[in-house]
Formats: C-alpha cells, structure tokens, sequence
C-alpha cells in the first residue's frame, strides 16, 4: 500500500488528475483510426495537392499530441516538464521551416508552381 | 497528507528544489534535445526532396502498406506500454512484465520490417545511403529512428528481465515511467517520418 501510494505520488502528484486504462484505450483506437484516414487519402483520387498536404499535416500533429498528451501524461504533468519539451519542439519545428525556406522547398504547393 | 508528502520528497534523494523527480526532468530536457535533432534529419530531407539527379526516387521505392503496418506496431507498443505502467502501479509486477515483453516484441517487429525494407531498397531498387541525396538524407533519418527503436527495445527487454527476478515493483514507477517517455517518444517521431517522408507526395 506504502508502494503504491509512492508511486502514485511520484508520477501523478505534479499536475493533479491522471489518465485511467479506459482513457488510454479511447486514445488508441482514435490513432488507429485517424493513422487509417491519412492511408485512405492516399487513394483517393482527385484531392487536391495543398488539401491533401495540410489534411496530413493536421492528422499528424492531432496523433502527436495524442500520445504526448495521454500517453506521456504531458497533460496531467507539472509546466516546467512541459516546457522542457514544448520549446525544443518549437524551436524544432522553426529549424524544419528554416531550413525548407532556405532551400526553397515548400510542401504545400508543386515545384513548378514556385 | 502535506506533511507526508513534504518527508517524501526530503527522503527522495532523486526530488529536486522544484519538487519534480530529477530523473524524470532529465529525460524530458532529452526528449527535447532529440526533438531538435530529429528537426534537423527531417528539414534536411525536405530541403532535398526532389533534388536527386540520379537513382529512385521516393515513390519509386516506398511500400506504403508495409509502412502503414510498421506504423500501426508502434502505435500499439505505445499502447502496451502504458498498460505495463498501469499494472506496474498497481504492483502487479508479472503483468507490468508481460505488457513490457509485449511493447519490445512489437519494437522488435518494427525493426525487422525496417532491416527488409532498408535490404530491398538496397538490393532490388539500388538505393543505398551513396547513391543520391535522397539516399543519404533519408537512411540517415531513418536509420537514426532505428536505431532509437533498437534502443528502447534494449531497455525493455532490460526491464522485463529485472521485473521477473522480482528487482523491480512499485516504488521503481518512475524508472519505468522514464523508459515510457523515451518509447513514446520514438512512436511520436515516427509519426512525424510516416506523415512527412513516407505520405505526403
């Protein structure tokens, strides 16, 4: 009982509430089904380029914050864990643009358009 | 109950000033480093898209069934292993140690698709990391993931052993919770790959 209350203390202490199996479970079939549209698009014909691009690009990034913030209880967790991670991810995600900006590589739109 | 949390974490060698385990805030800040490591991999590849003069190119070589699998076996290992982290909470050790075996296998399975994929490329299409821009930067992206997936699968099996000898139970929450974090983590960058490298045209 000592243990548990321990272990209880130390994971979900920081930021108050926790996920329960349920929840982790509603998560995953919701990235199973939101990992099976962004396949389905793929074949189905006639999107249009910059729908397709950006309708991934939102699948992705609803799947990340799923697992980031179910599954890696960023959610439930104290600011300064989430802030550790927030503000690489930030600063990752302004690399990627940087870099593509300075290559002159754009995802939403075909080459020749550019 | 304030008081016994206060003596908690006097007696906790691993809490810091702010009250958070030390451990734990050290693999985020890690999490984040990689973060910005996996931002370079990925920009760079997207910054060459297109840009091959020689050899395949992506969609001349991508199996997007067997990669859409691949995807879905990480996905679930995320799953498995907040199921582990659960029962090991709840100090049911056995079970936390079947689910963990469960997450390394499907890392495992993930890894061998990854080793044919990577063989057929080489073998059947020609592509290897020399052969053309889109080679280097995507094996490298890759292989980097692989490697991390080969990592934690490490780790788990680690675990796995040390929960079956009964040198792991409920107190080590945090240990184990620190491995889900690193595991999560390569299941959060491969959905970035799996949308970015391998779907969009």
């Amino acid at each position: 009982m000592a243990n548990q209350h321990a272990a209880a203390a130390t994971t979900h202490g920081d930021g108050g509430g926790h996920a329960t199996v349920r929840t982790y479970i509603n998560v995953a079939i919701m990235l199973a089904i939101i990992t099976a549209v962004e396949v389905a698009t793929l074949y189905v014909p006639g999107i249009p380029n910059w729908l397709l691009v950006s309708g991934l690009l939102v699948m992705s990034a609803i799947k990340f914050f799923l697992v980031v913030g179910f599954f890696m209880h960023l959610r439930y967790d104290h600011p300064i864990l989430r802030a550790l991670f927030v503000g690489p991810l930030i600063i990752a995600i302004a690399i990627i643009m940087a870099v593509m900006a300075l290559f002159s590589a754009f995802l939403l739109l075909p080459r020749h358009v550019l | 109950m304030a008081d016994h949390a206060a003596t908690h974490a006097v007696h906790d060698p691993n809490i810091g000033n702010t009250g958070l385990d030390n451990r734990k805030m050290g693999m985020w800040a890690f999490l984040g480093s990689d973060c910005m490591f996996f931002g370079s991999l990925i920009g760079t590849y997207l910054a060459y898209k297109g840009k091959s003069i020689s050899g395949p190119g992506p969609h001349d070589v991508f199996d997007i069934p067997l990669t859409s699998y691949s995807a879905a076996l990480l996905l679930a290992s995320s799953l498995t292993m907040v199921l582990a982290l659960s029962h090991l909470q709840h100090n049911r050790v056995k079970s936390a140690a079947r689910w963990l075996l469960v997450t390394a296998l499907l890392g495992a399975h993930f890894v061998g698709n990854q080793v044919y994929e990577f063989t057929t490329f080489a073998l059947h299409h020609g592509l290897t990391l020399s052969t053309s821009l889109f080679g280097s930067s995507f094996f490298v992206l890759t292989g980097f993931h692989g490697a991390h997936v080969t990592g934690g699968v490490i780790w788990l099996l680690i675990l796995v052993g040390l929960a079956w000898r009964g040198q792991i139970d409920a107190r080590d929450y945090t240990k184990v919770e620190i491995a889900g974090l690193y595991w999560h983590f390569v299941d959060i960058v491969w959905i970035a790959i799996f949308t970015v490298i391998y779907l969009i045209p």
